[in-house]
């Protein structure tokens, strides 16, 4: 299907049809998802789906509908329906279309051509491979979710009636393990998994499978300790979760509207001054970037905190003009079946200076969490509360797995708190960070 | 594979969600109307009898393709959702959408195995491709052809007089402005108020080669009131919805006037908040929420899928007391109304209510048609899939604690010092090793016996084995809620929970204050 001349003739529909203003976005994917247990095949699905979302203005009056079939028929009555939606609904004069309109795209190399070319098979073997070394690893793996491999090749278009027209093809792959540690009420279940663009730059089946059953042996006998205050250091891997928190807080319409803990904070030091973090997602070949943003935006690196100090609020450009702010939007979206918010979209905290060896080094006692139950912050109040699993740290080494506790404090307490950050950025997702440690938060468990 | 691989460890399992921490609203949950792609005026209607468009003969055909490389069983899902919502905020009704999803989703199983692929193509040639697709799971020669369908007339368990997608935005609208109208007035420190109403239209129809073919039309109505209150640095939220297998008679504007006053009350209540404590306290739930601690303390572990496959700690307590005498817990997929009720699930076993622990003992597990033939159990009708993209996994309907027979102050009065948990935000849970957490959204302290002050920024944690040995009261008040929705490997499927007031003796609490 020429998904290009659908998203231009829809837009020009709309407008015909009684619209001041109209954007749609477009979505193919293709997909294919294979799980392996115990070395048979458990699950293998194999799918091509699309769908097209059209968010109309008029009057500054906002509709929007989605529809999966896009034969002409249901295209010419999500049109009638998407404007009488807008009809229904109450002008605000911040309401309508960005004011940018096209601009040049980098390229960004998202699309691996070879990952087309790679077998069924191929795939199976690897979700199979990955399983079979993970179970082999240690006498200790007991049993299995299983092995996966999943890949998905995407070609998204977002049109507008203010000249926008862009495409994107792009792909991304993932192979990984689920395995479990241990019998009885002593089990404990761990993975890992590798998600790249490019088939070929995918981490080694060994690697990630190693991983995975390190993560279940490890935690094996975890148990609560005593409810105390200690230093807790987050390592890398549990670190995104805290920052999810955080980022979560600082929604610029939410600051207008000072619905979150965070709205009086601009240009104030929020963090410990080793806390920088920037939103990039300019990276080529790299699984969470992009090229242009949920509502047509070139996307480019924006500074979110320098040395601790707040430097933005995430707008999108509605947002943005309701709180007569001019700075760079960064509009996420979903996919077809919602429109456009502010968010981030690919976050980095700044790497530190410590190894990550001396983050626990001098602690006579304290906590290292490897694992967050959520994310720990209210936006509201700011209080932070979160159940996690890790280890219990003794005179700067693991003494023993530690599960069932959870961690108490307030969120902007923990941020000034950081007094160590690490060196050892692992770039994954869509949010990564170094491993930080706190200097104090309390650890709530179990009476001895 | 999942969203929750953002966080670059593969998390199982279950994130329950409700009211104002969900942001938006409910509105992804897909549903239908069979349609033939050569009647495209059909695809307008909302006419049940629409359904029926699906020529048999077809569907035998492609049930065939199915089963044409040796697959044992093939099973046919249409889906056609139509999902609308209407919203205000800042004193406007600032939002309208609808949205339709449809498709077919052929699934076959051989063994342990599952095929799936779908189609959101309609053509007889694309349907035939996917179903060609969904076979390559077994490789071999047929064994098995389709039998002739009996169809199936399922009990009704929604309460649907009026379809929502049938009424005029402007009805639904003047909901919003009710209530927003009487929470803006309730107090001046009430600085926002989101109001929405969202409903969704699921037709399917599953027709599988055993001869089953039945179609069934589940309709879900919400209506939610969010509200933020601000003094001095103090924030707080405070919420309220209804939710259910409700047609829109069952939203007046006299519900939406109290929904606005309560929404508005709870924010004001939380507003001087205090830090909670942390370490291990006795804790009462109040009526309605506490069916998400069942949920994640004990529902998901009872699921059959972990179960089979020995990665539930409860995958050898059949039979054996897993909870104090005072628990009986039910999923009730035939509970009235209710926001997990279901005539069929998703792949066409009615709905049934199934007690899964009687009085301490586990007495079920939660099945879908897979496991149970795996397992040689019945079915119990929790077969669930998100929509026609998704093959069915056993998932929860609505899960709630019988009552018992404590009178709730009373239950109140036994602590001396502990927590009074009145709304749960949300959960999740490790079946493997049964921990849980969820975060408590309007929680107070009990001194002496009475429910006190405020508190801010409550987790509960705990792990199934132990927690549900230490209920050890049971009020007389069930209370069955919904507006949930909870996920698992990838899938969101609304749920309804409930409990009576209950205590548990000792639970850990993370809070701030050591």
């Amino acid at each position: 299907m020429d998904y290009r001349k659908i998203g231009e003739d829809i837009v020009k529909k709309a407008i015909k049809g009684g619209a001041d203003e109209a954007e749609a976005v477009i979505e193919h994917i293709k997909e294919f998802n294979v799980s392996v247990r115990k070395g048979d095949v458990e699950t293998l699905k194999k799918s091509v789906s699309k769908g097209l979302g059209l968010r109309v203005f008029i009057n500054k009056q906002l509709g929007f509908s989605y529809t999966s079939d896009l034969s002409p028929e249901s295209l010419e009555e999500t049109v009638k329906k998407t404007v009488e939606l807008a009809r229904i609904t109450e002008a605000k004069p911040w309401q309508g279309l960005p004011d940018f309109g096209p601009q040049p795209l980098a390229e960004l190399a998202l699309h691996d051509p070879e990952l087309a070319t790679v077998s069924d098979e191929k795939k199976i073997g690897i979700a199979r491979e990955v399983e079979r070394i993970a179970l082999a690893q240690d006498k200790r793996i007991t049993n299995s979710e299983g092995g996966f491999f999943s890949d998905a090749e995407r070609i998204a278009g977002l049109f507008n009636s203010k000249g926008i027209s862009y495409t994107l093809q792009e792909t991304r792959c993932s192979f990984g393990a689920y395995v479990i540690a241990g019998e009885g009420d002593n089990m404990q279940g761990g993975g890992w998994s590798s998600s790249k663009r490019y088939f070929k730059e995918l981490e080694p089946v060994e690697q990630v499978a190693k991983t995975a059953a390190q993560r279940a042996v490890e935690m094996l006998g975890a148990r609560p300790v005593e409810t105390k205050k200690v230093p807790v250091v987050f390592d890398r891997y549990a670190a995104p979760a805290f920052w999810m928190g955080v980022l979560s807080a600082l929604n610029g319409d939410a600051a207008f509207r000072k619905t979150t803990f965070m709205s009086d904070m601009l240009k104030k030091q929020v963090a410990s001054p080793l806390v920088t973090i920037h939103d990039d997602p300019t990276r080529p070949r790299f699984v969470a970037s992009g090229p242009f943003d949920g509502e047509g935006n070139v996307t480019r690196k924006n500074t979110i905190l320098e040395k601790g100090v707040l430097k933005m609020f995430f707008y999108d450009s509605q947002t943005a003009r309701k709180a007569g702010v001019k700075v760079n939007t960064i509009a996420r979206r979903g996919g077809y079946k919602s429109g456009p918010s502010a968010g981030f979209i690919c976050v980095i905290v700044e790497n530190g200076e410590e190894d990550p060896a001396s983050l626990l080094k001098d602690l006579k006692e304290g906590l290292l969490v490897t694992s967050m139950r959520g994310t720990g912050t209210d936006v509201t109040t700011g209080a932070f509360s979160v159940g996690c699993s890790g280890f219990w740290i003794l005179d700067g080494a693991k003494a023993f797995p530690v599960d069932g506790v959870t961690l108490g404090g307030t969120t902007l307490d923990l941020l000034k708190n950081i007094d160590k950050l690490a060196n050892d950025l692992d770039l994954r997702g869509s949010l990564n960070s170094p491993s930080f440690r706190v200097t104090e938060i309390t650890v709530g468990g179990k009476k001895t | 594979m999942d969203k929750v691989v953002r966080y670059h460890t593969i998390n199982r399992r279950s994130f329950l969600k409700k009211g104002a921490l969900s942001g938006a609203l409910m509105i992804s949950f897909p549903v239908w109307k069979c349609l033939a792609a050569r009647d495209p005026e059909a695809l307008l209607a909302s006419d049940p009898a629409a359904l029926s468009i699906l020529d048999k003969e077809d569907l035998r055909k492609l049930l065939e393709v199915c089963l044409s490389r040796g697959g044992e069983f093939a099973e046919i899902y249409f889906e056609r959702t139509v999902s609308n919502s209407i919203s205000l905020d800042e004193e406007k009704i600032s939002a309208a959408t609808r949205g339709l999803d449809m498709g077919v989703g052929f699934r076959v199983l051989q063994g342990e195995k599952t095929g799936y692929a779908f189609s959101d193509d309609l053509d007889l040639a694309k349907l035939k491709e996917a179903a060609e697709t969904a076979a390559l799971i077994a490789s071999g020669q047929t064994t098995e052809k389709p039998k002739n369908f009996t169809p199936l007339s399922p009990p009704q368990y929604y309460q649907v007089k009026v379809s929502p997608d049938t009424i005029a935005s402007k009805a639904k609208a003047d909901l919003l402005i009710k209530a927003n109208a009487v929470a803006r007035v309730f107090d001046k420190r009430i600085t926002q108020v989101g109001v929405s109403f969202s409903d969704i239209s699921k037709k399917i129809m599953i027709a599988n080669s055993e001869g089953l073919y039945v179609e069934d039309t589940q309709t879900l109505s919400r209506l939610g009131v969010n509200c933020a209150a601000l003094e001095g640095s103090n924030r707080s939220m405070g919420y309220e919805s209804k939710a259910g297998t409700y047609g829109f008679e069952h939203f007046d504007l006299s519900l939406a006037e109290d929904f606005g006053r309560k929404a508005a009350e709870m924010a004001i209540r939380m507003l001087p908040a205090e830090d909670a404590p942390a370490g291990e306290f006795p804790v009462v739930i109040a009526a309605g929420f506490g069916g998400i601690f069942f949920h994640e303390a004990i529902g998901h572990s009872l699921e059959a899928d972990g179960i089979r496959k020995k990665t539930s700690c409860f995958h050898d307590k059949l039979g054996q007391p897993i909870a104090s005498e005072v628990v009986t817990l039910a999923d009730d997929g035939t509970y009235k109304g209710a926001w997990g009720a279901v005539n069929v699930d998703d792949e066409g076993s009615t709905g049934q209510n199934t007690i899964l622990i009687d009085k301490g003992i586990c007495s079920a597990f939660l099945q879908d048609r897979l496991n149970a033939k795996l397992m040689k159990m019945k079915q119990t009708g929790n077969g669930r899939r998100q929509s026609y993209q998704h093959y069915p996994i056993p998932r929860m309907t609505n899960t709630y604690l019988h009552p018992g027979e404590s009178l709730p102050e009373d239950i109140v009065k036994s602590v001396d010092t502990g927590l009074y948990i009145a709304k749960i935000g949300g959960g999740n849970v490790q079946p493997t090793t049964g921990r849980f957490v969820f975060s408590v959204t309007e929680g107070y302290l009990i001194e002496a016996g009475k429910v006190t002050r405020p508190l801010k920024g409550i987790m509960l944690m705990g792990s199934g084995q132990e927690v549900l040995k230490n209920i050890t009261m049971v009020g007389n008040d069930l209370l069955v809620i919904g507006g949930g929705s909870c996920g698992k490997d990838g899938q969101s499927k609304p749920v309804g929970f409930g409990n009576p007031t209950l205590k548990v003796a000792k639970i850990t609490v993370g809070g701030k204050k050591a």
